[in-house]
């Protein structure tokens, strides 16, 4: 059997165990697909596939992506509430699956996160998607949709602030919420990217490349054994928090390395982990480092932290599915998009 | 067939370890006390009440150890844990079952001990049992506490509860898995994962928010959990946490929910819990699980 149609068809199976599909891939030539880029004119649809928000709080964004020479175009669910939703499952997984399909829509921001896009992933149909695949933008919740598409359509998203962070003032706003919603606009329009930030004193020293993948890591963790389950044999892997304990924490990245999401990496970033004091008494005694370097000691890749990912200001704009190549050195480290796969 | 290990006799001893969360001895001597007075005699492990200033009983290589060493202690009939609380996952690759495999021993306790459920009886098909630890028998000898003196000696459990206006009418036989959901969810994908064709599962967890039982309850649906599920034992979620925006509905609502679609029998309320109210059960033993309108039996075969 050609070795291709074998991976193509137990890419159709779905249930195929993460670890038999991750050594079959590892061996391959990256498949990426990336959307094309947007130029001046082009449509971003905006829905909210998870938590709910208004039409006011998605104005910013709407007058900045237009100042950026976009359209844009708002789905069903903007203002739609059901509770925590921004509208029921079917109002929510019917706004994304029209902005799926509609030829028009060049780009789809989520306009936030919350929680719900997993009560909706498996009614999409991404058949049309894959056909014709158009950027999908947006993180924490969203990572659904990123793990989704890297593990069964090989396709690229964009990892990054959603249209609830974009400044109200653009005239008074820091530079680093410039800076980091700037580098959306880069993403989206084809620049090749590329991040330099100082060493951290825990860091693994060393050089990789490889297809960048992840997301929130308590997101990734919900989705193990799922046929939304990453596969990251040959990757380089990306996780940030908000809001956990560190056991809680802990206990995500033995996950992790027992799905044997660890093991077969090419490097590992480690983004902002807004972390849960410990109750008194109750004193975990060890920190975000400490859990992630005791799980990564056995191997052998390089490994770096504070890269400026997460539920913070300084979240830049990261292509998931797309190759990267890290180098984490004495004094700084750099990411950039390697473009020659395209 | 699951195996069953030996029914404890008068004069048998059980090992208590704390193989997660720290415990003060002192919180465990009513336990002591009661194990005792049902005849039994207790050795008490290194990690019930160590010099630990942390979370954890002991490093991990002192919880390993301990726990290591009553797996291996022919002597030991059967391990309490004396509480949950977390870390058994950090451990559990490492214990050897290799002596624990010729010769099983009665494993107990729930929440993180949920880990060594499914662990156990998915890659040794040797049963054990989940059910209250230590710090539930300082509220006295209730019926159960009682329960594991009955499950430890060898007496078949029927337990029934009252029904519950949620209550999926129906009977079901088959193999019981299950425990505490975020540690159930968690192991998901792992070595310690756990297969639901043809059993029962029960589940129950403490203080997690809303929004959080639901998407795990959808991480066990997508992993086709429920699809050939015979049964569905719902127990306590106790302290449930909401976020500032409502969730919406209740934790009952929510499971009722995401399992509209399937057609098995489901009790709600069943007394299986993080509260007083936790009836000792035999993981990987068959039993019936019969709900009609008047009432909700767990008998065990």
């Amino acid at each position: 059997m050609n070795r291709k149609h074998f991976l193509d068809s137990i890419l159709t199976l779905g249930t195929v165990p993460a670890l038999r599909f991750a050594e079959g891939i590892a061996e391959e030539p990256t498949r990426v697909t990336t959307p094309k880029y947007l130029k001046s004119g082009d449509v971003i649809g905006i829905t909210a596939p998870a938590g709910y928000i208004n039409h006011n709080e998605i104005q910013p964004s709407i007058l900045q992506m237009e100042s950026w020479g976009f359209k844009t175009k708002i789905g069903l669910t903007i203002g739609k509430k059901d509770f925590t939703f921004g509208g029921t499952d079917l109002e929510r997984a019917n706004d994304f699956q029209q902005m799926l399909d509609d030829p028009s829509i060049d780009a789809i921001m989520c306009a936030r996160g919350g929680y719900g896009m997993v009560r909706i992933i498996d009614r999409l149909n991404f058949n049309r998607f894959a056909q014709k695949p158009k950027w999908i933008i947006g993180f924490s919740d969203l990572t659904v949709l990123h793990s989704h598409l890297n593990r069964n359509y090989g396709i690229a998203s964009i990892h990054s602030k959603m249209c609830n962070s974009f400044p109200d003032d653009w005239s008074k706003a820091e530079i680093i919420q410039v800076e980091t919603i700037n580098s959306i606009r880069q993403a989206l329009s084809g620049e090749t990217m590329k991040y330099m930030l100082d060493a951290n004193q825990s860091n693994i020293l060393g050089k990789a490349e490889g297809v960048l993948v992840g997301g929130n890591l308590k997101t990734l963790e919900t989705l193990s054994g799922t046929k939304s389950d990453l596969n990251t044999a040959g990757k380089i892997l990306f996780v940030e928090d908000t809001g956990e304990y560190l056991y809680s924490i802990d206990r995500m990245f033995w996950n992790m390395e027992r799905s044997g999401k660890l093991a077969k990496l090419k490097a590992l970033i480690v983004g902002g982990f807004k972390v849960k004091m410990d109750s008194e008494g109750e004193d975990f005694g060890r920190t975000v480092y400490d859990i992630v370097l005791e799980k990564v000691k056995k191997y052998d890749y390089p490994v770096c932290f504070d890269f400026p990912v997460g539920h913070q200001k300084n979240n830049f704009a990261l292509k998931c599915g797309v190759k990267h190549r890290l180098e984490v050195k004495e004094d700084s480290v750099i990411l950039r998009e390697v473009s020659d796969v395209r | 067939m699951v195996k069953l290990p030996p029914y404890l006799d008068r004069g048998d001893t059980i090992g208590i370890v704390c193989p997660a969360g720290y415990m003060a001895f002192e919180k465990a001597e009513r336990c002591i006390q009661i194990l005792q007075s049902w005849g039994f005699k207790v050795k008490i492990g290194n990690t019930l009440g160590g010099n630990s200033t942390n979370y954890f009983s002991g490093t991990d290589e002192e919880r390993l150890a301990d726990f290591q060493g009553m797996l291996d202690d022919e002597e030991v009939k059967a391990i309490l844990c004396a509480r949950g609380g977390y870390g058994i996952g950090r451990i559990i690759d490492q214990i050897r079952f290799k002596k624990f495999r010729k010769h099983p021993k009665w494993i107990i306790g729930y929440s993180d001990v949920t880990v060594l459920h499914a662990h156990i009886y998915s890659n040794y098909r040797i049963s054990s049992l989940h059910a209250p630890m230590a710090a539930a028998f300082n509220d006295g000898e209730n019926e159960y506490v009682q329960s594991i003196k009955l499950a430890l000696t060898g007496s078949l459990a029927r337990y029934e509860t009252r029904p519950h206006h949620f209550n999926k009418i129906g009977k079901a036989k088959g193999e019981l898995i299950g425990g505490n959901l975020a540690l159930l969810a968690h192991l998901s994908g792992t070595s310690s994962d756990f297969k639901t064709k043809n059993r029962i599962l029960f589940i129950e967890d403490i203080g997690e928010y809303l929004y959080n039982i639901d998407r795990m309850l959808y991480q066990l649906k997508r992993n086709g959990k429920f699809n050939k599920l015979a049964g569905l034992i719902i127990g306590g979620f106790s302290d449930g946490k909401d976020t500032e925006r409502p969730f919406g509905i209740t934790t009952d609502e929510i499971i009722q929910d995401v399992i509209s679609d399937f057609e098995f029998p489901v009790a709600f309320g069943f007394p299986v819990s993080h509260e007083r109210e936790n009836y000792a059960l035999k993981i990987g033993v068959k039993y019936t699980l019969d709900i009609d309108s008047e009432t909700v039996t767990l008998k065990e075969h």
